[in-house]
């Protein structure tokens, strides 16, 4: 058997590597200006040498074009998705617990997108802890905080939920109640304050003898 | 040396025919070309007996180097067929550790048939649309994916969607070039003076939103 052989074997580990991480580069490939492909490219580049999930920059690329947005507004506006993912990650990590997925920190990014800051991002990732989907939670606190919620009342709701130890359904369920008391008149801050006080109200003490989050029924 | 000599004068200097054969207008290049064969130095040339032991040592030096050494290895003939089979084993295994998300083991377990999704009904009420479509995050932004369509009541679009679970962003595209967000939805800034609608799917939950 040729040496060659290896070369073709070589090439194979690379390749099949490069398509087994589906980069996704490969969804700018006709679709975007080349300016634009190569400065999103280093961008992914960019994000890629962090840990940070690269499809949203792909994705506000294509939605820029599609949108018939100029090339030179488009990069910025990658750049600053690219900022957002960085900054939810950081909070993140700076929250401590186990290491944050993707989608974490993509739900961390459209929150801060929303209007919460990288303290509250932390905060509502440590409240989660082990016992509800980090992900979740800030996907909740990202809608609420889209909704008009304030920041103090959307961290204070999201909190008191979780800590009140109610099934996830519940959490999930709290923009859409938020948006039933304001389609009945309640302004923002007063619909999530009156479900963060009753959430207080039927507040569960936390196992203390148990493991973090080992005898919360409500563990993904 | 680019000098060229006629063929006859070839003939001459190869002994083939005498000088004074030539016709007059070659012989000049005929005496030129004898005066350059007599400079000709014909002496032995002597080599140094330590040549062949010089040229060798170079020869050995430069086999010896590994990197030349790493060239042959990879461009000789003659690979064991278990390094070939080593290395496609190993492309495999990579593919199979790549292909799984970050954090999750690399354990076999039984997967869906597809990524559980949701299905969302999305409304929009547009009376002077003449066509209405959605794009977002979930289909690339591509408008000609997903159209909606005209339902009971004047003015009223929908189309119900399998979204997987997440998040997502769209907008309501209208008549291919009005882009507006759904009214009944949280929106955000798109990052280029528009809004965002925002859908979260959760597993199990359905909608959030």
């Amino acid at each position: 058997m040729k040496r060659g052989a290896v070369w073709v074997g070589l090439v194979v580990l690379v390749t099949s590597n490069l398509v087994a991480q589906g980069d996704p580069r490969s969804r700018l490939a006709g679709r975007v200006p080349p300016a634009v492909a190569a400065a999103v490219s280093l961008l992914v580049d960019s994000a890629q040498a962090r840990g940070l999930p690269a499809g949203p920059l792909v994705d506000k690329a294509l939605e820029g074009v599609v949108k018939g947005v100029a090339p030179d507004r488009i990069v910025p506006a990658v750049r600053g998705v690219l900022q957002q993912l960085d900054a939810a990650a950081t909070a993140l990590r700076t929250a401590g617990g186990p290491r944050a997925g993707d989608d974490a920190v993509e739900a961390g990014a459209f929150a801060l997108d929303a209007g919460l800051t990288a303290g509250d991002v932390g905060e509502i990732a440590r409240a989660a802890d082990r016992s509800y989907p980090t992900a979740v939670a800030l996907q909740v606190a990202g809608l609420l905080a889209a909704l008009g919620v304030p920041r103090p009342e959307t961290v204070g709701l999201v909190r008191a939920t979780i800590r009140s130890g109610r099934p996830l359904g519940d959490l999930v369920n709290l923009p859409s109640q938020v948006q039933a008391a304001m389609a009945g008149g309640s302004p923002p801050a007063a619909a999530a304050a009156g479900l963060e006080r009753a959430a207080a109200a039927h507040q569960a003490p936390r196992p203390r003898a148990q493991g973090k989050g080992q005898g919360n029924p409500h563990k993904p | 040396m680019n000098e060229t000599f006629d063929p006859q004068v070839k003939q001459v200097l190869d002994g083939e025919r005498a000088s004074s054969e030539l016709p007059p207008s070659l012989r000049a290049e005929g005496e030129a070309a004898r005066r350059l064969l007599a400079a000709v130095d014909r002496s032995e040339v002597a080599l140094s007996p330590h040549l062949d032991t010089r040229v060798m040592a170079v020869v050995r030096r430069h086999a010896a180097s590994p990197r030349y050494r790493a060239w042959r290895w990879l461009t000789a003939p003659s690979v064991p067929p278990w390094v070939v089979g080593a290395l496609a084993a190993a492309a495999i295994a990579l593919v199979l550790i790549r292909s799984v998300p970050d954090g999750a083991p690399v354990v076999a377990v039984p997967a869906p048939a597809a990524p559980e999704s949701v299905y969302v009904k999305f409304v929009l009420f547009a009376a002077d649309a003449r066509r209405v479509a959605l794009a977002g995050t979930f289909n690339r932004w591509d408008p000609a994916t997903t159209p909606l369509t005209r339902a009971g009541a004047p003015g009223v679009w929908t189309v119900t969607v399998a979204l997987p679970v997440g998040q997502h962003q769209y907008a309501f595209v209208v008549d291919g070039q009005q882009w507006i967000p759904d009214p009944a939805a949280p929106s955000i800034d798109d990052g280029f003076g528009r809004k965002n609608s925002v859908v979260s799917v959760s597993a199990g939950q359905g909608r959030i939103l």
